[in-house]
């Protein structure tokens, strides 16, 4: 979080995180697309020939809250390739949430461990803990055969901790929920931490609501 | 670790000489000119200018002529560049009819700086306003002043503004993104750097604790083998008096058993020397002799010594050996180890009925170093000539993937055999060391089922 009293302004990180091609390019793709236009900067993708994210994506999106207060939300992906590791704990700095993409089949049930395991082990060497950060989980890809089914993921998410959403973000189906979850949990956090209320006067479900309406996303209930 | 830059965490952009390079902004600005014919200039957010491409026009030297008109003229210039756009363009007229067209330059919902093009006179500006002749010299020619200006359309004037802002506006995108991968780019391969130096350094810690280790180790078996060999030396002394009589004769069974108790005792006397013969090799402590030996007669007394056991075993032993062979200089015990373990192994090893054969002859020898492609290779590869020593047997053979193996101390191809036929798994470790000390090699060449031949090669000079 950057607060900028002077100029009125806030910055949120927000990193998308996940094992390779679970689909971390194509939620930020998605959430792009459906931002209005005035309200996004270009997004920027920095990838190699194959498609593959060589160093982030970064999409980011801003909008004039309650008060005055400009908003600005800072869209990352890592790469998701084993070998990036030191570009995934650079990128994870300063981190305010993290939305977690699983991939939903069940031949990547140990390729997702594998890279929660590892941003555990990154966000503690960003001094943070996966247990303190807000973290929502999206299990994406689930149009594809072969997944882990809806019972199975409801049934261990009921146990656990943080919100779990089931996403085809190639077709856009339930990448905003988990954007909107992830920036609920967020922003409650940041509250918590550092009293947003009573310093900007800001809401929580207001500065969403405005968020929804001047970014064009009124079209999917969170 | 926690370096949080906001310009890199939160690729957070607020300066546009930041994330463009000055010289791109002139050609820009250049070619905006050279297109439209309109002056430009670029100011970031704090008013300093950044670049500029502009003619000046006849009627501004005009107005410039006299005090009245500089000073005004002057004016309009501070606030112009005073003025600052919020979201929109803002067209700030002069008294002279001309305009100025203020741009704001927005990136990423911010505004960093601001574009001005102009003084253009707008198209539909008709009569020069009133307020602009008394501010002239008298006598002046307004007329052609008039035409030197560039007339521009309102519409025109939009059009340009929106392409100038787009242009800036991708400068300012590609800049950034150039800016972020060269910062994470470095930034990484630093995190990378740090991560590969801890790691060499446990390995550095790891491996001079072993070093260390091993030396220890050679350090006990150099003491431990001295220590048995004390009192061994006493077990064996006196079996040997016993055989000899000195305590009274020793009746049939009493007589075997002493036999037996002397002869495991040099067993396990032999087993101590190899032992020590591999600490020395370790601590390279080794001392070699360095004595003419003629290795024919080196054979020859081996193979004296081994023909009792041949016999017993049933195995023939044929030797041919070059009785020309010249001396090579070494450790001539050391030497006639080498042979002694060679035809011991073999004869250990061949069953009944079969056959070892050992031949020595001069040959000429591969070079130990150099392949093809180094330099200097004609030089350094050179011919030399040497002493083969080839022990061959009818045994089981060795399979190929112990080839390289059967060299290192304690490994043996088959525990079963040693159950069978005793032994260390020192004898040819110490056998490598041994011809590799004397600037040798040696070599095996086998198949399962098809017996072994073991091949030294020995140089008749030893280079420096």
């Amino acid at each position: 979080l950057q607060l900028d009293f002077a100029a009125r302004e806030l910055a949120i990180k927000l990193v998308y995180y996940g094992p390779a091609l679970s689909g971390k390019t194509t939620n930020i793709q998605a959430i792009h697309e459906a931002v209005a236009p005035a309200g996004r900067g270009r997004l920027m993708t920095l990838d190699t020939r194959d498609d593959r994210t060589l160093f982030f994506d970064l999409l980011p999106l801003h909008f004039v809250a309650g008060a005055g207060i400009t908003v600005r939300l800072k869209l990352f992906t890592v790469p998701g390739q084993v070998i990036h590791n030191a570009t995934r704990r650079l990128v994870l700095q300063g981190a305010d949430g993290v939305a977690f993409i699983a991939d939903s089949q069940k031949s990547e049930t140990k390729a997702n461990a594998a890279a929660f395991l590892n941003l555990r082990q990154n966000l503690k060497d960003n001094g943070l803990s996966a247990d303190g950060i807000p973290l929502v989980i999206q299990f994406n890809k689930r149009d594809l055969p072969d997944v882990r089914s809806d019972a199975e993921i409801d049934e261990l998410s009921a146990q656990g901790n943080e919100p779990v959403f089931k996403a085809v973000a190639t077709r856009g189906v339930g990448v905003l929920d988990t954007f909107f979850g992830l920036l609920t949990r967020t922003w409650d956090n940041l509250e918590r931490e550092h009293q947003l209320k009573q310093k900007f006067k800001l809401d929580r479900d207001e500065l969403l609501g405005t968020l929804r309406e001047q970014l064009g996303l009124t079209g999917e209930r969170p | 670790v926690n370096e949080t830059d906001p310009s890199i965490a939160l690729a957070d952009a607020r300066r546009v000489e930041d994330l463009v390079d000055r010289a791109a902004l002139e050609d820009v600005c250049r070619s905006f000119f050279d297109l439209f014919g309109l002056p430009i200039r670029v100011f970031a957010s704090d008013g300093q200018l950044l670049a500029s491409v502009h003619a000046q026009r006849a009627l501004c030297s005009l107005v410039n002529e006299g005090e009245r008109g500089r000073e005004a003229c002057s004016r309009v210039v501070g606030e112009v560049q005073a003025r600052v756009p919020g979201d929109a363009d803002v067209v700030h007229r002069c008294f002279s009819g001309a305009a100025y067209r203020i741009i704001p330059v927005h990136y990423d919902g911010r505004v960093l700086g601001r574009i001005v093009v102009g003084p253009y006179l707008p198209a539909e500006q008709g009569a020069p306003p009133e307020a602009l002749l008394p501010l002239l010299p008298a006598g002046s020619e307004l007329g052609p002043a008039l035409a030197d200006m560039p007339r521009v359309r309102a519409e025109t004037a939009e059009r340009s503004a929106r392409h100038i802002s787009r242009v800036l506006d991708l400068l300012l995108f590609s800049g950034h993104r150039a800016f972020l991968t060269g910062q994470l780019h470095l930034r990484s391969v630093r995190a990378n750097y740090r991560d590969l130096r801890d790691k060499t350094e446990r390995l550095q810690q790891a491996y001079d604790k072993l070093k260390e280790l091993d030396r220890l180790k050679s350090n006990f078996l150099a003491t431990m083998s001295h220590e048995l060999r004390t009192p061994l030396t006493s077990i064996i002394g006196y079996s040997e008096m016993l055989l000899s009589g000195i305590g009274g004769e020793l009746a049939g069974e009493h007589r075997e058993f002493v036999q037996v108790i002397r002869r495991k005792g040099e067993n396990l006397l032999e087993l101590i020397a190899n032992l020590l013969d591999m600490s020395k090799f370790e601590q390279n402590r080794l001392d070699l002799a360095d004595e003419p030996v003629q290795v024919g007669a080196l054979i020859d007394d081996v193979l004296g010594t081994v023909a009792p056991l041949a016999q017993k075993r049933g195995v023939s032993v044929d030797a041919l050996v070059d009785p020309a062979l010249p001396a090579i200089r070494g450790d001539g015990a050391r030497l006639r180890q080498v042979f002694q373990n060679l035809i011991d192994n073999a004869l250990k090893f061949t069953p009944r009925g079969g056959r070892v054969s050992v031949r020595g002859e001069r040959a000429p020898l591969a070079p130990a170093r150099g392949e093809a492609g180094d330099a200097g290779l004609v030089l350094m590869m050179a011919p030399s000539e040497g002493l083969r020593i080839t022990v061959s047997d009818t045994g089981r053979g060795i399979p190929e993937a112990e080839h390289g193996r059967i060299f290192d101390a304690f490994y043996q191809v088959d525990g079963s055999a040693t159950r069978e036929h005793g032994g260390t798994g020192l004898g040819l470790s110490i056998v490598k060391r041994i011809v590799e000390a004397h600037a040798g090699t040696i070599h095996v060449e086998s198949r399962p089922g098809e017996g072994a031949r073991f091949i030294v090669e020995l140089p008749l000079e030893r280079a420096s």
